[in-house]
């Protein structure tokens, strides 16, 4: 998926109406808008939300040799998306999606998705993620929640520089260079 | 305030602007280039090297501004998180369509206007192209053909640095060309099985594009980080601000002047030539008139002819130019958005190395050497194989320490796309005016826009669903996915006509070296002059139109005939 299937994926082409209401709300907007990301804080997400999309988050590009999502603050920016980039539908059916989640877990025997014994957190993302193309509920809000996991990872600068070492100088293009798959 | 006096003014200094200000200046005019937007700093404008990482939406964009700011610009790709500066405030620069004929109007209001972020393909015609309008008995015919063009092609062609791959096929001329990249190992396989299937029909070549890849004219060879869109430092890739404007700069005949809106062209009716324009300044709004002898409309297609619009006289009630009743009319695009995409099966032991900015191309085949019967002209594609990356992970199933494994450790199978570019007819029915009742953030009446693509563009469109999924069958892929997204005309960014060149001056708005019939000292040389649009594009045409153009009004000013 491209980056512009990305946001496509999360909803941009809806068109929102959108404009800072008074001069108060202008200069809060434009603070807002200079903030760096690490300086942000949850401004969305509850507690307990952040706690069950950190859960996730981790568990779908957990820490090993290399870190997580969680150590390149992944949970921190999909709250800033949910702020100041979704539009007020998609949230919505972003956040209901997280309660159901939680109602799925409770089929499963917890009130709370993170309180599910690790078996059955891994069977239920499973479930879930055979069902991210669901228009609502907890299959849309898990689908959503890796779109962002994935992008959100891969576009940290820790990532971008420690990981995938992204070039942005090379003497000369070479299209044929043997590659096997490091897995 | 007293009015400048020059010898030549050019408007606008975008792709042709940047020109006519070199050409002029070389030929010893003193020239004032005036630019309706705000000057460039390459320093601190070009941000190619700044990582998603570091953008505060990690290159998502800022959604809800561009929505509020720029609800048309945004349907471009390339009005991105780093990019969107270069595109106009829609708020500041209004215009109208009908609500059931919706065009979207994408523009750039800087010095170097869109050649900062333009797609950087440039492919000569032919007469294949040249004499469509006669043979088939649409808009008029050209004034001039392919060999009236051709030195001036290579004269462009030789000063913009051209990567391209000589092919010898009659419907793209070769022009002058530096070394060619490579095509990737899946390119390559692709054209390959392409030629020995389809006969040679149908031919995978590099794109041809305005990039260096070797160094040229003080201007560096590409150092490949792939984002020209967002500027380039080292100045490889063609733009007026790279390339043009630094040339007319060394003259010291040229004169830029930012935040220079011009409103129109001021007539003479004893003299029957053009004086000046009248010009309001974008920070003061102050009106201003300059003078000269000559003057460039390269303000873009659209706005070149809003200005004659709105250039009216008691004897051009019209607007300057629209004696023929054709000022404003044959307004053209491209068409795109049909194509497939597929993942072939070959070259996984294959990656590449360096982010080439260029794409493949498909030059067109359809209505070649023989016709198709559902529509007329035809189309190229562009296209690129490529591995996604971790970019797949956001589709691909699975979580966990070996989903992460696979996206940091492997590539994907190459995935391969085409995407078709196409000809759009010129028709009278498509056409700009002056919308009585809206004006700019400078008080200038603004464009209403009546565009709608006909049948044939919509059958043509069908074709390039079927024909690029053809070639990904030949090639044995899978997962084949085709594409036809319906999109309003103006966002291939190609809009041209609206002042066409012709033979007559009672059924075009120029003659065959731009001149408007009506005012024979004022030149219009940017996309409003084609009256037709072929299916390349259209940029390095305006560039060889421009350059000749200027070169006639030399040999004028010299027999003191403007």
């Amino acid at each position: 998926m491209r980056r512009r299937e990305v946001v496509q994926f999360l909803g941009a082409a809806l068109a929102l109406p959108f404009i800072p209401r008074g001069a108060e709300a202008a200069i809060k907007f434009g603070k807002a808008l200079h903030l760096q990301l690490g300086d942000v804080p949850f401004r969305t997400l509850n507690r307990e939300q952040q706690v069950l999309v950190t859960t996730i988050a981790e568990m779908i590009i957990p820490e090993t040799d290399t870190p997580g999502a969680t150590s390149v603050k992944v949970p921190e920016f999909i709250d800033l998306i949910l702020t100041e980039w979704a539009s007020d539908d998609d949230r919505a059916a972003f956040l209901a999606g997280l309660r159901d989640i939680d109602v799925r877990a409770a089929a499963m025997g917890s009130n709370r998705f993170v309180d599910l014994p690790s078996a059955k957190k891994v069977e239920l993302l499973t479930a879930l993620d055979g069902a991210r193309g669901d228009k609502a509920g907890a299959g849309l809000a898990f689908g959503r929640l890796k779109a962002l996991t994935v992008y959100g990872y891969f576009t940290s600068l820790r990532v971008e520089q420690e990981i995938l070492k992204v070039q942005m100088y090379f003497n000369g293009y070479q299209g044929s260079v043997p590659f096997a798959p490091a897995v | 305030m007293p009015p400048m006096t020059y010898d030549a003014i050019v408007v606008g200094s975008g792709i042709s602007g940047g020109w006519a200000a070199k050409e002029l200046t070389e030929k010893g005019l003193r020239t004032i280039v005036l630019e309706a937007g705000r000057p460039i700093d390459p320093a601190v404008d070009y941000v190619e090297h700044v990582l998603p990482g570091e953008k505060r939406y990690r290159g998502m964009g800022n959604r809800k501004q561009v929505e509020r700011y720029q609800p048309i610009q945004r349907h471009t790709g390339a009005c991105d998180e780093w990019s969107s500066k270069f595109f106009v405030n829609d708020l500041d620069n209004p215009y109208s369509f009908p609500e059931d004929k919706p065009f979207y109007w994408i523009r750039g209001r800087q010095v170097g206007g869109r050649s900062i972020m333009w797609g950087r393909c440039v492919y000569r015609w032919s007469d294949l192209d040249f004499t469509a309008n006669a043979r088939e008995g649409y808009g008029v015919d050209w004034p001039i053909r392919y060999n009236d063009l051709a030195p001036w092609w290579s004269y462009v062609e030789k000063f913009v640095g051209i990567q391209g791959r000589r092919e010898n096929l009659p419907q793209v001329p070769d022009g002058e060309f530096q070394a060619p990249w490579p095509l990737n190992a899946a390119e390559q396989k692709s054209r390959d099985i392409l030629l020995t299937k389809f006969g040679g029909e149908r031919v995978i070549t590099n794109a041809r594009l305005a990039v260096l890849t070797e160094d040229h004219g003080g201007r560096q060879k590409c150092h490949l980080c792939g984002h020209c869109a967002r500027g380039c430092i080292t100045l490889s890739y063609f733009s007026s601000i790279n390339a043009t404007l630094p040339a007319a700069r060394k003259t010291g005949r040229l004169t830029l002047r930012p935040f220079s809106v011009v409103h129109s062209v001021i007539y003479d009716p004893a003299k029957r030539r053009a004086t000046g324009v009248r010009v309001i300044d974008a920070n003061t709004k102050q009106m201003f008139d300059v003078n000269a002898k000559v003057i460039f409309l390269n303000a873009s297609a659209m706005e070149s002819t809003r200005i004659l619009l709105n250039s009216a006289t008691a004897e051009f009630p019209n607007g300057l130019g629209s004696s023929s009743g054709e000022l404003g009319h044959n307004l053209m695009d491209h068409i795109m958005d049909g194509g497939a995409t597929g993942t072939l099966p070959f070259a996984m032991d294959r990656r590449e190395i360096g982010n080439r900015p260029d794409a493949i191309y498909v030059p067109r085949f359809r209505n070649v050497k023989t016709k198709h019967p559902d529509f007329l002209r035809g189309y190229g594609f562009e296209g690129r194989a490529y591995r996604p990356d971790w970019e797949r992970g956001t589709e691909m199933p699975g979580f966990g320490a070996s989903f992460k494994k696979s996206l940091i450790g492997d590539l994907g199978p190459w995935e391969l796309e085409f995407g078709g570019f196409g000809e759009m007819l010129p028709r009278h029915e498509n056409y700009i005016e002056l919308d009585p009742h809206l004006v700019d953030a400078w008080g200038i009446p603004a464009l209403r826009v009546n565009c709608v693509y006909s049948d044939n563009e919509k059958k043509m469109k069908e074709d390039m669903v079927v024909s690029a999924t053809e070639m990904l069958e030949a090639l044995g892929a899978t997962n084949i996915r085709p594409f036809k997204i319906d999109h309003p005309p103006g966002l291939v960014i190609h809009e041209t006509g609206t002042a066409r060149m012709g033979r007559d001056p009672k059924t075009s708005v120029l003659n065959s070296h731009n001149q408007v019939w009506d005012a024979p000292n004022v030149f219009v040389t940017d996309g409003a002059c084609m009256p037709s649009t072929a299916n390349q594009n259209p940029s390095i045409t305006y560039m060889a139109l421009t350059a000749r153009a200027v070169d006639y009004a030399h040999q004028l000013l010299n027999r003191r005939e403007l």
